[in-house]
């Protein structure tokens, strides 16, 4: 059946309008940078958008959460193995990605008799120098690079238009309570980008979401002496955002 | 890259996902092709012992070959994660890939279970390093013989376990040393806690300071193979605290005005 090009072209185009699809639900992960660090944020039904991956580097995901799963053990696995063999210092997104999950995404995507991987992830770094790095990952192993933060969401529509916002907000000058909030503002006028608006398990405003979801925040901090900079925002952190913009 | 879950396998090991990476930890060395009278590098003394606040950690800096001083300025206190520290003695180079090997365990397990491994879970994983061990330590290449000291913030507990060359670990409630001067310093640990004006439990972070800094000058008047304090130089010796807040390594500034008064003579 896939023998000629074109049927195995228009079965590549049938797996990007399957995936974009199944992504259409997935709520927004921002990633913005503060005057301390890096922000990583996102509203999400139950817990599981923002990850952990290695000293400096944070992850967030939308899509199947089993495949954003899968792809946070390959880029754990990859992180740890690479830091144990030789540096820590040697860890860095950018080679995680060109040389790791990147080709490995696309491969799977164009085989097209495996199931694809139904995901967009957003990584953040904080390198040695306190120089944050944002990256977004596509489900078929496009990736792009970004100084000044950037966001995923299942939406392209809201992709663009929240990537705009951050583009012209000057977040590196912010302090963190302060770039919570812009990311919570933003998050809200997102919602208004939304096509899935009228899902009405979904929030409409930022009220509703401190309400019937959680907010999973968390920091790169380059104000820690440890060699982990990874911290969750606490309970007592995400109380004091939520009176200040709920 | 594999996507592929493997039921037969144990989540969040690093140790695990290292062999599967082709690391062997046990087949480095062929018994065979071992030349007699290789000289190795070891280190020495290593104390722990409970105090107010948690366990004080202390080691000297010499590591030597036969009866060559090799290096003045060796770490033998080692951190693993922020509430765990591994004291070695033995030889340094198998006890620093063990603590590479459990820094980065313990770290894969937490990011990659999102949660913090248990105490016992920790020092299960120094016994099953030590009996990888077995082969190179009985070949006379790869002693090593560690205490472990961590918080257990679950508990609010410190604790310090010893290990054996195949693995055994032992709780320690009161105090340990270990290495070629730790016979001199065992018994005056004992005596102190015993007979001292306060049990060491009781003691404040400064007497336990000064405590451990006389120990390990001690070792080094009747062991070669520990190593002096020589403020003149810089050389102090490693002290480590590990309290509810995490470990805290005395700084080289904080040192050199406590080794001044601790050695004073009275």
């Amino acid at each position: 059946m896939f023998e000629e090009p074109y049927r195995w072209m228009e079965a590549v185009s049938t797996r990007h309008s399957y995936v974009q699809e199944k992504l259409k639900m997935g709520q927004p992960v921002l990633s913005v940078p503060f005057n301390e660090g890096v922000l990583i944020m996102g509203f999400a039904p139950q817990p599981g958008k923002i990850f952990e991956v290695y000293d400096r580097i944070a992850l967030g995901g939308v899509g199947h959460p089993a495949d954003v799963e899968r792809l946070r053990m390959t880029l754990l696995d990859m992180a740890h193995l690479e830091g144990f063999n030789r540096s820590a210092q040697d860890v860095t997104l950018a080679r995680l990605l060109q040389f790791g999950i990147a080709p490995a995404l696309k491969q799977n995507f164009e085989e097209i008799q495996r199931a694809p991987y139904i995901i967009r992830l957003l990584l953040a770094e904080l390198d040695g120098d306190g120089h944050p790095h944002f990256f977004r990952v596509n489900y078929d192993g496009h990736w792009e690079t970004f100084k000044s933060g950037t966001v995923i969401s299942g939406s392209e529509k809201v992709m663009d238009e929240v990537q705009k916002k951050i583009q012209d907000t000057p977040f590196a000058t912010f302090p963190l309570d302060k770039a919570l909030e812009e990311t919570c503002r933003l998050w809200d006028e997102s919602r208004k980008q939304d096509e899935g608006e009228d899902d009405k398990d979904v929030p409409k405003t930022l009220k509703e979401a401190f309400e019937q979801w959680y907010l999973e925040a968390a920091v790169l901090s380059g104000k820690v002496e440890r060699r982990a900079i990874y911290r969750m925002l606490t309970e007592e952190e995400i109380g004091k955002l939520k009176s200040s913009v709920g | 890259m594999s996507f592929q879950t493997d039921p037969h396998t144990s989540p969040g090991d690093f140790f695990e996902l290292l062999e599967k990476s082709g690391y062997r930890w046990h087949a480095r060395i062929d018994s065979a092709q071992m030349q007699s009278g290789v000289t190795v590098t070891h280190g020495t003394t290593v104390l722990a012992f409970h105090y107010k606040d948690g366990v004080i950690v202390a080691g000297d800096r010499r590591a030597t070959a036969g009866n060559s001083i090799m290096y003045e300025l060796c770490d033998k206190v080692i951190p693993i994660d922020d509430y765990t520290l591994m004291a070695i003695a033995g030889v340094p180079a198998t006890a620093f890939e063990m603590a590479r090997v459990l820094t980065h365990n313990f770290e894969y397990y937490r990011r990659s279970q999102m949660q913090v491994m248990s105490v016992e879970g920790k020092i299960r994983a120094l016994s099953k390093l030590l009996k990888e061990n077995v082969g190179m330590a009985m070949q006379g290449l790869g002693v090593v013989s560690p205490i472990f000291a961590t918080y257990d913030i679950k508990s609010k507990k410190a604790a310090i376990h010893f290990y054996d060359m195949l693995g055994a670990d032992f709780k320690i409630s009161t105090h340990t040393a270990t290495g070629s001067g730790s016979p001199t310093i065992r018994g005056i640990l004992e005596h102190e806690d015993l007979w001292g004006e306060h049990p060491l439990v009781e003691r404040s972070e400064s007497d336990a300071v000064t405590l451990a800094i006389r120990l390990l000058q001690t070792a080094a008047q009747f062991d070669s193979a520990t190593g002096k304090a020589r403020p003149e130089d810089n050389i102090f010796p490693t002290i480590a605290l590990v309290t509810e807040a995490g470990y805290r390594f005395l700084s080289d500034k904080d040192l050199a005005g406590l080794c001044e008064s601790s050695l004073k003579r009275g």
